[in-house]
């Protein structure tokens, strides 16, 4: 029993608030479950109730954990095995659940199949999705949007040389979000609003493949459909300075999207020689109406009745062809080549129309055109001397076209667009080394070093290199791990400079100590500093170009585990954990005072030092063979050290559960 | 001379049973068992021997590693590799297994994957898939521990939602770096965009940068300090640091044109980008983003 809930508490422990139902999966020795008739059947349900206490900022806290009271299904999983795979409907069903009862995180899983015949998997998923609208607002909180994902898999005749395949996906988002209206506030202060946004997206997948004389070919069709349906009606007047008031709005703006798809895979593999093929084509079509009617008085006195009717429509096909050959001209060496291209282009049109007052104000025709077509190549060598060392290396080579048309005109006048093209190529050559100097002992080394001659944004990879690196220990009690990463970009031209320079150490280790204690721990520290030139308008009372400037970021965050099990009696076991993450920024410890006033706004953001951290214990008490009762504590504190524009979102929560665990 | 070895025999799972009856109990769940229940597959493709090699030698020799013709913990990484591959290459997931980081790096089937100790019914995974992951890639748990994160911790997002450890197929929109083994969405779009539609477009104005590098470009996909997973706490010194007008960067290749001369950046409101330009991923209906 013990062993068993080793296995539960390891499996539980890396995450935040997480239930402890057991694994599901089979070990070795003996057999759990009952038997019935020719089936073994397994499951364990966990019912509890959750508990939060919050203080600080809530709308923070619901950002970034969530957890309220109530009753939950925390945890829940069911299998039945058929015993000797020859079952009559079915030979597995396999059911998950969590968070089950109005969790922010729900989802469930199912798997049912009968060998030879048929397999259904099933994910479902629900996000309750809480999060700041944009740091806008001064961080004001109003999104609250709910995500539900479901994916369903039907494959016939998994075994055989041909199989069939059918799926169906569904993902929608509804809850108040960030719309693009915009009001004003008696200050003449304008705001985005949030609204009741309606998102539907469903995708149905039909394909299959066929096996012959070694060779695969793998066929997919897919429709996929999205809808938004998102309307906008105010009735109430809305004052701004006087005597400006809005008397009423209305906005509609649906959007529906199609895009049929095709993808195909060709697979094969002989002694010296693996070739995979791939072709995808999809080509999306969007059309949309925004119709959008405000009425009220302007800041002269004047009623306003305006009216903006915009419709068009969207289109976006997009081919990719891989070509993947892997050579074994030996056992010791192989060639890897990959091939790819990608043409996405992208167009679109509308025509923009304004009334004011009744009167045909304006009325303008827009076409955009960006189209990217990348082509890219990929070639690796490996060789391996012996069993304890191999190298590697590798050249990528990958050239970008990219065309652009941006026109506008009003009807019956000539497009005098912008066009232009440009293309840009990057060249990256990559080298490493696995090593086992010890059986238990593995080392890792990689690096990177990467030019681009032409790269798109001020931020984009140019001359970049990065080193990678990890070592581990490992024995049957033991593990030690270290890694180190380094990635520095720098895209500096004449007028501007850019440089990101990102380093990371980790280290982490696990010891199972003994039968009734072990320990994980890890430390890791993430460094970034950036530094980007900029070029913006600012100043008082009328704002002057200023150059010269540069925009500033640095974090130092270090973030720690710790998890300690014991198994405190033959009935109870118990497991501490803290988790830290600090980022001390630039070490400074106050703000101070620019000798600007836009030197002070750029200089407040440059970092953004904080600590997040959360202590937790979770206690398991055997009652009996098939119930256990379990006790979950988790506190929650988030401090920022400099608030952003004024702003602090600190909060503390203490959260846990309480539950039984039914396992037979 | 050399004296002739006797060929090596299937003898079927029914005798290894004999010896290992705690592998042998419990294997019926595992999905390997199909090619017992099937009764059509070959010999060296059914039970224990399929995997492990013909029993012959080990069973006349009472036992010992080195009998088993694959035993997994004397076998090189490829050879591991290539015994899993020998009926599970076929499949589209793993179509790029021979060139991800992941086999570079030495890691294979057996590294991540646990045929007799799983630790749930699917995959058969060594460990539950986070902590899976998180066994080598320390740093990414650190990522997920921000106050800002996809719910990868809390259960609702899984690491293969967006990355396939089996190698990915390139994506559409970057160029430059390897990925790191990050899917694509539909085939041949950016993973974001399997759960966020709503960017997918297209949009009559496009914000090229998104389509070009990537959501990457502003955001981090892991954790951040920012509510929106943006590379920056606030979002002013995200957009200054693209659009200073500099250089051939760019969609006309001049410069990405700088910041309007009506915004005052110390005006508050100016300096939070979105409070007014809302649709930064794309507009159907202005060229500035701003409905």
């Amino acid at each position: 029993m013990r062993t068993l809930f080793c296995i539960i508490v390891i499996a539980s422990a890396a995450v935040a608030q997480d239930t402890v139902a057991p694994a599901t999966g089979e070990q070795v020795g003996t057999v759990r479950g009952q038997n019935t008739g020719d089936y073994n059947l397994v499951q364990s349900w966990e019912l509890g109730y959750r508990f939060a206490s919050v203080g600080g900022n809530q709308d923070q806290y619901r950002s970034d954990v969530n957890f309220h009271d109530g009753v939950r299904l925390l945890g829940s999983s069911f299998t039945i095995n058929s015993k000797d795979g020859k079952g009559h409907w079915f030979d597995e069903i396999a059911l998950t659940t969590q968070g089950l009862g109005n969790d922010p995180y729900e989802s469930a899983t199912l798997r049912v199949q009968k060998n030879q015949w048929y397999r259904y998997d099933l994910l479902w998923r629900q996000n309750d999705y809480f999060n700041p609208g944009l740091t806008v607002a001064n961080g004001a909180h109003l999104e609250n949007t709910t995500y539900s994902w479901q994916d369903h898999d039907l494959t016939l005749l998994p075994q055989n040389w041909y199989r069939i395949r059918a799926g169906y996906s569904r993902t929608t988002q509804n809850g108040p979000a960030l719309t693009t209206e915009q009001e004003f506030n008696t200050q003449g202060t304008v705001y985005p609003i949030f609204r009741d946004i309606r998102q539907q997206f469903n995708e149905l997948r039909l394909g299959g493949d066929i096996l012959l004389k070694g060779l695969r070919l793998t066929l997919q069709r897919r429709w996929e459909y999205f809808k938004e349906d998102t309307t906008d009606n105010q009735a109430v007047a809305e004052a701004g300075a006087a005597p400006q008031i809005l008397t009423s709005f209305y906005r509609a703006q649906p959007y529906r999207g199609t895009t049929p798809g095709w993808m195909g895979n060709l697979f094969f593999e002989r002694k010296w020689l693996a070739v995979n093929g791939r072709l995808t084509y999809a080509s999306t079509k969007g059309n949309f109406v925004q119709n959008e009617t405000a009425m009220g008085v302007d800041r002269f006195g004047n009623s306003q009745n305006q009216q903006y009717i915009i419709l068009g429509d969207g289109d976006r096909p997009v081919l990719t062809a891989d070509l993947n050959e892997t050579l074994f001209p030996e056992n010791k060496f192989s060639i890897v080549n990959n091939s790819s291209v990608s043409n996405t282009r992208m167009d679109g049109n509308n025509t923009f129309e304004q009334f004011s007052n009744a009167t045909f104000l304006v009325s303008t025709i827009n076409f955009q055109l960006l189209n990217i077509r990348l082509v890219t190549n990929a070639t690796d060598l490996r060789y391996r001397f012996s069993k304890q060392l191999n190298v590697f290396a590798g050249f990528r080579f990958a050239e970008r076209r990219i065309q652009s048309i941006e026109d506008a005109s009003v009807p019956g006048s000539p497009y005098s667009g912008i066009t232009a093209q440009q293309a840009n190529h990057t060249e990256a050559g990559v080298a490493g080394i696995n090593w086992l100097p010890l059986k238990a002992l593995r080392v890792h080394l990689e690096g990177e070093v990467g030019r681009n001659d032409n790269p798109f944004t001020p931020v984009s990879l140019r001359n970049y290199n990065v080193i990678r690196s990890k070592l581990q220990y490992r024995t049957k009690t033991v593990t030690l791990g270290g890694g180190y990463r380094e990635n520095y970009n720098n895209n500096s031209i004449q007028i501007t400079a850019y440089s990101s320079h990102a380093r990371t150490y980790s280290a982490n280790a696990s010891w199972a100590a003994n039968s009734w204690v072990s320990l994980d721990a890890s430390y890791t520290k993430l460094h970034l500093d950036t530094i980007g030139g900029i070029d913006f308008f600012a100043g008082s009372p009328i704002a002057q170009q200023i150059t010269g400037m540069t925009s500033i970021y640095i974090s130092n965050i270090h973030a720690a585990n710790l998890g300690l099990r014991f198994a405190l009696t033959k009935r109870a076991d118990l497991y501490l954990g803290y988790n830290i993450t600090k980022d001390t920024g630039d070490g400074r410890a106050s703000l101070a005072t620019q000798p600007t006033a836009i030197g002070q706004a750029f200089y407040n953001v440059q970092t953004f030092p904080l600590t997040y951290q959360s202590p937790l214990f979770r206690l398991s008490i055997r009652i009996n063979e098939k119930l256990r009762y379990n006790l979950g504590y988790q506190y929650y504190g988030y401090n920022e050290q400099f608030g952003l524009f004024s702003t602090y979102e600190n909060f503390h929560a203490n959260t846990g559960y309480t539950s039984l665990l039914w396992t037979f | 001379m050399a004296v002739a070895q006797p060929a090596n025999k299937f003898v079927g799972s029914q005798v290894c049973k004999t010896c290992h009856p705690d592998i042998w109990l419990n294997f019926y769940k595992n999905p390997h068992f199909k090619s017992v229940a099937s009764g059509k597959e070959p010999e060296d493709k059914t039970g224990c021997e399929g995997c492990h090699g013909a029993g012959g030698n080990h069973v006349a020799a009472s036992g010992g590693k080195t009998t088993i013709p694959r035993a997994f913990s004397l076998m090189t990484s490829t050879q591991a590799l290539n015994t899993c591959l020998g009926c599970h290459s076929k499949d589209l997931s793993r179509a790029n297994v021979r060139r991800s980081t992941h086999t570079e790096a030495d890691v294979v089937c057996s590294n991540c994957h646990s045929i007799h100790k799983p630790a749930g019914p699917k995959f058969l995974l060594a460990k539950r898939q986070t902590e899976l992951c998180y066994t080598c890639h320390a740093a990414i748990r650190a990522q997920f521990e921000m106050p800002v994160k996809h719910r990868v911790n809390e259960g609702v997002i899984q690491c293969t939602d967006c990355h396939n450890p089996h190698g990915a197929f390139s994506s559409a929109t970057p160029a430059g770096s390897s990925a790191a083994l990050v899917t694509t969405a539909f085939d041949n779009e950016e993973p974001c965009l399997k759960c966020h539609v709503d960017k997918r477009g297209p949009f009559v104005f496009e914000h090229a940068s998104v389509r070009v590098e990537g959501c990457e470009g502003c955001h981090v996909p892991h954790g951040s300090t920012n509510a929106k997973l943006l590379r920056r706490p606030v979002v002013f010194t995200l957009c200054l640091e693209c659009h200073n007008g500099a250089g051939t960067f760019g969609r006309e290749n001049n410069g990405v044109f700088a910041q309007s001369a009506s915004h005052n950046m110390l005006d508050p409101k100016y300096q939070k980008c979105t409070l007014c330009h809302v649709r930064i991923h794309g507009s159907n209906s202005d060229a500035t983003f701003l409905r």
